[in-house]
């Protein structure tokens, strides 16, 4: 599962441990999930999805259905590639 | 706490909230480190048990003295208390680290059964033997050792 957090992270100029802080995780968690190697549990990407005031599939997106071309994750992975760019 | 090196608070949908107004004893970095020193004094009490149960009867007391039974319940009884702090330590730990800590736990205890039946089958057998003691000891060092490198290769690969 991919996610967005260190673009969103780097939008709010947040370090990875004040995130953590945040989310009341140790920065380690945050490194792990913003580099795929962890996929968060529910509860914590919702904390995540309150913090940053967006919803869910907003910040996680599902690689399979954001390869179909599906909604909110397309527009997600499209601002990501945006971004990258810029 | 000022975010991005401003005190500025962000705007409302900005994502806003860090919980900067959090009292202390409800942070997370608080909670861990409240615990892992719990944590630490229960087993360096649970440690001076089990030197009182093993040394007390030498250098203490007689061999075979009612203390010597006392030393041991009290051993149990720190130990059940040990249990219980390692029980709050792992429920404080954020996801990730129990994660780590848990897989550890597994690829230990998997060690062990994977050491200990063969083990057991050739004792049985009489291909191999060792003292009663000796073999406990060696369980010990055995599960402390797979415990501590699992911990560390789980460290390492979250990184």
């Amino acid at each position: 599962m991919k996610n967005r957090l260190k673009v969103l992270r780097a939008e709010r100029n947040w370090t990875q441990a004040e995130l953590a802080d945040a989310l009341e995780v140790s920065r380690q968690t945050v490194n792990a999930i913003e580099t795929g190697k962890f996929d968060p549990s529910l509860p914590l990407a919702f904390r995540t999805a309150r913090l940053f005031a967006l919803r869910i599939e907003e910040i996680f997106i599902d690689e399979a259905s954001a390869q179909n071309g599906d909604g909110v994750n397309a527009e997600a992975g499209a601002r990501d590639k945006a971004v990258a760019v810029i | 706490m000022a975010i991005g090196g401003t005190d500025e608070e962000p705007a409302e949908g900005q994502g806003g909230s860090m919980n900067a107004s959090k009292p202390q004893e409800q942070r997370y970095q608080f909670r861990v480190l409240k615990s892992t020193r719990q944590l630490s004094k229960w087993t360096g009490v649970w440690v001076g048990t089990v030197c009182l149960m093993a040394f007390g009867p030498l250098s203490l007391w007689n061999r075979g003295s009612v203390f010597t039974l006392l030393a041991a319940g009290l051993n149990v009884c720190v130990g059940l208390g040990l249990i219980l702090a390692h029980k709050k330590f792992l429920a404080n730990m954020d996801e990730l680290q129990r994660k780590v800590y848990l897989d550890a736990l597994a690829i230990t205890v998997g060690t062990v059964f994977i050491i200990v039946v063969p083990y057991a089958v050739l004792d049985a057998y009489n291909f191999v033997h060792l003292k009663t003691g000796v073999a406990i000891s060696g369980l010990v060092i055995l599960m402390s050792l797979t415990f501590l490198a699992s911990l560390l290769y789980g460290s390492w690969r979250y990184r």
